[in-house]
């Protein structure tokens, strides 16, 4: 069943059913953002912000020698900059690699995107297409699936930037 | 812009039992950028881009990715599946102004 109210088909009869119980859930949901995984991505707004309304200050370990984060060391167009992630860790039930963030420290929106991973996966790999708005840091910041958080970041240089406005 | 929506998929050629597979997705999309008028204030507007990728493997989510603006136009991903079984691989997008983009392919072992 599709209730989880993201996918947008959210209907009149799920609405009604839900009301009682979801309507008190999601007021007291908002202002708490508890789990990362419920606090929305794509604001603008400053890196510093960003980290800690998605990670709410948690330390993070460093990931060298764990994440291998593959992403050009100069970036001729910041529009489309290929990056992929790979985790060397275990994929079973007991530990996996619970998401895998992709931050850019100085674009607009800073949280790139976050891919949410299951045992089912095999293997705790990610790729995308990233925009860049001008040279930055970027980072693959890996939670694992007891809270823990591992961090690795390369400089990318970029010709043109891709964000605009 | 009637290619909109169409979705791309690519698995391996040759697929044996309990390999973990890469597979890479590609969707034509717009993915609206934050747009800001001459003054350099942003343009309230519901912008128009993927916010959600599901990728579902055997009737079962494996995994998602969820997207903000900073993703490029015609988004690219890529993920890992184990392939365990033989089955229908589906990746849905899901964007902001509610439209849904579905792409599968079937995996077969050879």
């Amino acid at each position: 069943m599709a209730g989880w109210g993201r996918d947008g088909g959210v209907t009149r009869r799920t609405v009604i059913g839900a009301l009682a119980v979801a309507g008190g859930a999601v007021t007291l949901r908002l202002p708490v953002p508890a789990v990362a995984a419920e606090v929305p991505l794509g604001q603008n707004e400053p890196l510093d912000a960003a980290l800690k309304r998605v990670f709410g200050g948690r330390p993070m370990k460093d990931g060298a020698g764990m994440i291998k984060l593959d992403i050009p060391l100069i970036a001729e167009n910041g529009a489309v900059v290929p990056v992929s992630v790979e985790v060397n860790a275990p994929m079973t039930p007991q530990s996996y690699v619970k998401s895998i963030y992709i931050v850019a420290d100085k674009n607009r929106i800073p949280i790139v995107t976050r891919v949410s991973l299951t045992p089912a996966s095999g293997q705790a790999y990610m790729g995308a297409n990233i925009r860049l708005g001008e040279t930055t840091d970027v980072r693959a910041i890996v939670e694992q699936s007891d809270g823990t958080l591992f961090a690795l970041k390369r400089e990318v240089k970029v010709t043109v930037g891709g964000c605009g406005g | 812009m009637s290619d909109v929506g169409k979705v791309r998929l690519r698995v391996p050629a040759s697929i044996k039992a309990g390999d973990v597979i890469r597979v890479r997705c590609l969707v034509i999309h717009p993915m609206e950028r934050i747009e800001r008028d001459k003054a350099g204030k942003i343009i309230d507007k519901k912008y128009q881009y993927i916010d959600t990728v599901t990728v579902t493997y055997l009737g079962k989510t494996v995994a998602t990715f969820d997207t903000t603006q900073s993703v490029s136009e015609n988004p690219f991903f890529a993920f890992a599946v184990k392939a365990t079984d033989p089955g229908k691989l589906t990746v849905a997008f899901h964007d902001t102004h509610g439209q849904k983009y579905e792409g599968s392919v079937d995996i077969a072992f050879s």
